[in-house]
């Protein structure tokens, strides 16, 4: 396995919670990058490489609490399990499979993310947030897998320009 | 150790997903437990005193995180606070030299002020001739090619200015007034060739007329060859031709040319008023107010 491209993206996972998460967040909702590059790896990747990753993420994004890493590499490397699972069992070929089923992966780490922060209002917190953080994340995806496929690529955009 | 790799190789998988879960779950439990005392409240202050005297308990996942935030996270840190500076800097930087501009110009009208000041201090020792009175007047635009020919000033038929009134300051004989508009006027100044001063020279009294020549300068004109004139010799105006009063300066005598055979003598003058730096200005008007 190489480790370097998934340094990158752990760096990338840095980058995005130290800068990112304010830059691109829309009155309080932002991308779940986290959950959104582990659900990418696993549908990519083998079981093991996705689950590692998925602990390794769960590591960095928890790194700013301490008392909570473990949680976030559990349910990380989860996701990547229950989400590689689900892609072997389903035929995830066209657009709006892959859509749906990253929309899903990120509303369940939302929602257990969300579980294991505590606080109050937590169904508020998980359609504010959570609901609209996941249609976002699933935004972003969609612009990822036009990109990844080819139906968008640079040389178009330039001919637009 | 051959037994973990077959250990490996038969249940790979699964061995890795097991190391994972037990590695999560010590991460767990190791945020709260593992030698963490700070996780009760002391119960009294004796407790506080011997925690503050304990070395920090051993806590993996804040060892982790200080290794993960040391590598993911500090260098974006550094990055952003750069970023932040810069434009705390590019902000700052603007501001002061906005000031400065502010200061520069404040400084330059202060400058002008004083140099007003000293103008005007010297003026206060210039006395007009008799039976006329001072009209100060700022100029508002000159014109000419080369040399200024015309000027406008702030003062017109409003002002009680005409036509033909003479314009002098502190250092002697600027023009006359050409034009006259309500509050505005136009000077026609010495160095218009068209405009020419009935002169006499101070110490012999000779007379000649004084006008600018192009290419030559300020000039007296039709002065008899026999009179007297040495180069520094003062001229001021005759008084005759009724626009000018008699005695101001027009200038000093530069240099003497003489042809022969010739009825005239031909004499240059450096004039008396620089005329590229006309500032503030007088109207000569007859009568006492």
């Amino acid at each position: 396995m190489r480790i370097i491209p998934y340094i990158l993206y752990l760096l990338l996972l840095g980058l995005f919670e130290v800068i990112g998460r304010e830059a691109v967040g829309i009155s309080g909702v932002t991308i779940n990058l986290a959950a959104f590059m582990v659900m990418a790896v696993s549908l990519y990747k083998t079981e093991t490489v996705a689950a590692w990753f998925g602990f390794a993420c769960g590591l960095v994004l928890a790194a700013p609490t301490p008392e909570l890493m473990g949680w976030h590499a559990l349910v990380l490397s989860g996701l990547a399990f229950v989400a590689y699972n689900v892609k072997e069992r389903l035929n995830l070929e066209s657009l709006y499979s892959k859509l749906l089923w990253i929309f899903g992966g990120v509303l369940m780490h939302s929602t257990v993310s969300l579980l294991i922060s505590g606080g109050e209002s937590f169904l508020f917190r998980l359609i504010s947030y959570g609901l609209s953080g996941a249609v976002y994340t699933t935004v972003l995806a969609l612009l990822f897998f036009l990109f990844k496929e080819g139906v968008i690529t640079v040389k178009k955009i330039r001919s637009i320009f | 150790m051959n037994w973990i790799s077959n250990l490996f190789s038969r249940y790979g998988r699964n061995v890795h997903l097991i190391t994972i879960a037990i590695l999560s779950v010590v991460l767990t439990y190791g945020g709260y437990t593992i030698g963490d005392r700070h996780g009760d409240a002391p119960a009294s202050l004796d407790d506080r005193q011997s925690l503050t005297d304990d070395p920090p308990p051993f806590n993996v996942n804040r060892l982790l995180a200080d290794g993960l935030i040391t590598v993911f996270y500090y260098p974006f840190h550094r990055i952003e606070n750069s970023v932040a500076d810069l434009i705390r800097v590019q902000e700052e930087n603007r501001e002061y030299h906005e000031a400065l501009v502010e200061v520069s110009v404040r400084l330059s009208m202060l400058e002008e002020a004083r140099l007003e000041n000293d103008r005007l201090r010297d003026i206060l020792g210039f006395d007009p001739p008799p039976t006329y009175t001072l009209l100060p007047a700022e100029v508002v635009s000159i014109t000419g090619e080369i040399v200024p020919v015309s000027a406008t000033i702030n003062r017109g038929a409003e002002d009680s200015v005409f036509v033909n009134q003479p314009i002098i300051n502190q250092d002697g004989l600027i023009g006359r007034v050409s034009t006259v508009m309500p509050h505005y006027a136009t000077i026609q100044l010495l160095t218009d060739p068209a405009n020419r001063v009935a002169s006499r020279l101070v110490t012999s009294r000779d007379m000649g007329i004084a006008k600018y020549v192009v290419g030559e300068g300020l000039i007296l004109d039709n002065f008899p060859v026999q009179a007297e004139v040495r180069e520094g010799d003062r001229v001021v105006s005759s008084g005759l031709g009724g626009v000018y009063p008699a005695g101001l300066k027009v200038g000093a005598v530069r240099s003497v040319f003489r042809e022969e055979e010739a009825v005239f003598t031909t004499v240059h003058l450096d004039p008396a008023v620089d005329f590229l730096r006309l500032d503030e200005l007088f109207i000569l008007r007859q009568g006492r107010q």
